[in-house]
């Protein structure tokens, strides 16, 4: 059975006067961004964006499925079209392909349409409005155990630390009251996060111990699972530390920008003698070994100062890290070393690079992951995470040392965002609600990209710091998040790349 | 199919997703994110 033009089914067969009818495609679908092609280090990729497909493709598909794209919004009620839109698409390639081959790749098309894995529609919309629209459940807190630092970094949203306010460290008593508030008002979620965050939490450390054992002594009894991480910049890292890290910690995230002059230039100490490159990289090695494969993240910022972050990538590989992170930093335009749209081509050749490298060391067997280069086509997440994105607001809260509730680590200290405390719980429902509502649809430029689906409408704390609304979008950060996505759909061609792929 | 290599649909996710038990993403970016019910 096939689906006609109008969506129905008719039973028809897809072939007509020996030619292959381009039939099954829905008549709204040029309101949303519908597929997205792009050629990438000798790879033809074709992206359906709603079906999620990724197709790895020959030149005669990827030109045929580049002429098709723009008509096929015109199919709907008008059948006839279909086989005209054949006869135009194999007049236009027969001058480049044999015909055999154009009719070839116009089967191949017509079969992907009627798995519906390319061309397929949108149809979430309603499906994630009613997910949204659930009893709200708190399932992760970023919990801010010190706000103070040991690092003075140019370029750190928490101002040293202290995130528009006074320096403070977080009592095992407000600590034990946001984990309850969490265990409270986690619903039937099982899996619970709790991220130590600062500022340092390593100038906060015999809290985060009794935490993680306050934590621990309530699973069995409340039937929850706690997942704990940490975030530090190492200048406090100890043999203890990382024993206890070891045993209890999911993940840790290890502040480091990079090479020495990249790293120190940005994150100098706070009365800015000596290296902190010198004081942590020997720290963060020996922690990185002792983790024996649990989840480490050595983390850098890249800056309008290090365009060439690629080179920082590869320092950190050489270095013995093989799991990495290197992000451009988010800034006011004004700053100096805030990233600009002019810089962009450079980015985008960096990434190009990056993912050439990538792929290099993996088929060397020296391979290592780029935070922003993972992606799973297989068993990514459901359409409602997808869509629903990071839950700040809703299921993710940050607390800070006294105690107050923000929407997330970002929005701390922006006094128009606090929404309650662990004492009264959530008092502003109005915040609540509003990031309830804040999902892809809710964002008039997401509705017609084609990172939607992956990228889930971008950082809330991002649109409302450029545009003074949560739901707009960083335009800069979309513009990279895009280019990530297409290395990381480039890097899955190319390590499945075998005989039987037709590039 | 001669032409075409498929890599990998969000729809299946629709019949048994939305359990909410999955990490925090931001953690991990929501692409790169394994569903904790695929898992299992």
């Amino acid at each position: 059975m096939k689906r006609t033009l109008s969506g129905e089914y008719d039973g028809k067969s897809a072939t007509k006067a020996g030619t292959v009818e381009i039939s099954g495609v829905h008549k709204n679908i040029k309101e949303k961004k519908v597929i997205h092609q792009y050629k990438s280090n000798g790879y033809n990729i074709v992206m359906d964006v709603a079906s999620g497909s990724v197709h790895v493709v020959d030149d005669v598909v990827y030109d045929a499925i580049a002429l098709i794209e723009p008509e096929i919004g015109e199919l709907d009620g008008h059948g006839d079209l279909a086989g005209e839109l054949c006869r135009k698409v194999t007049e236009r390639l027969k001058k480049v392909y044999p015909e055999v081959e154009v009719a070839e790749a116009l089967e191949d098309i017509q079969m992907l349409i009627d798995a519906e894995e390319l061309f397929t529609e949108d149809i979430y919309q309603e499906y994630v409005t009613e997910f949204k629209a659930r009893e709200t459940v708190v399932k992760a807190l970023c919990l801010h155990i010190a706000h103070d630092c040991n690092l003075g970094c140019r370029y750190c949203f928490a101002e040293e630390g202290e995130y528009h306010g006074r320096r403070a460290l977080m009592s095992f008593d407000t600590g034990k009251k946001a984990l309850d508030f969490l265990m409270d008002n986690s619903g039937s979620r099982r899996n619970l996060e709790v991220d130590f965050f600062g500022g340092e939490p390593l100038m906060n450390w015999p809290v985060v111990r009794q935490l993680v054992e306050y934590g621990r002594s309530q699973e069995q009894e409340r039937d929850k699972r706690f997942r704990f991480t940490l975030t530090t910049n190492g200048m406090l890292l100890n043999e203890e530390i990382m024993d206890f890290c070891n045993r209890e910690m999911s993940n840790v995230v290890l502040s480091l920008d990079g090479r020495r002059e990249v790293n120190d230039f940005m994150r100098p100490t706070r009365n800015g003698k000596g290296s902190s490159y010198d004081i942590i990289v020997p720290k963060f090695q020996k922690f990185a070994k002792s983790r024996a494969g649990k989840d480490y993240y050595v983390r850098g910022t890249f800056t309008r100062y290090n365009l060439d972050f690629s080179e920082d990538v590869k320092h950190f590989a050489d270095l013995g890290f093989d799991q990495i992170s290197v992000e451009p930093v988010v800034a006011p335009p004004e700053e100096p070393y805030a990233i600009r749209q002019e810089d962009l081509p450079k980015i985008f050749e960096e990434y190009d690079k990056l993912a050439a490298e990538y792929i290099k060391r993996k088929k060397e067997g020296r391979g290592f992951q780029f935070f922003h280069f993972m992606i799973d086509l297989d068993q990514g997440p459901c359409v409602a995470k997808r869509l629903s994105g990071c839950g700040s607001g809703t299921e993710y809260l940050a607390v800070t040392p006294w105690g107050d509730l923000y929407p997330c680590h970002q929005f701390v200290g922006q006094e128009k965002f606090l929404m309650g405390n662990v004492d009264k719980g959530i008092t502003r429902t109005d915040i609540r609600d509003e990031f309830k509502l804040c999902n892809v649809y809710a964002k008039e430029k997401c509705k017609s990209c084609f990172a939607r689906f992956y990228c889930s409408g971008g950082c809330a704390a991002n649109s409302y710091n450029f545009h003074g609304r949560i739901t707009d979008t960083y335009e800069i950060g979309c513009e990279m998040q895009k280019k990530r996505i297409e290395c990381a759909v480039m890097i899955k061609a190319a390590l499945a790349d075998k005989e039987e792929c037709p590039q | 199919m001669k032409h075409v290599k498929t890599l990998n649909t969000l729809k299946e996710s629709m019949k048994k997703g939305g359990c909410g038990e999955c990490q925090t993403s931001c953690s991990c970016t929501v692409g790169n994110q394994t569903c904790e019910n695929a898992k299992r």
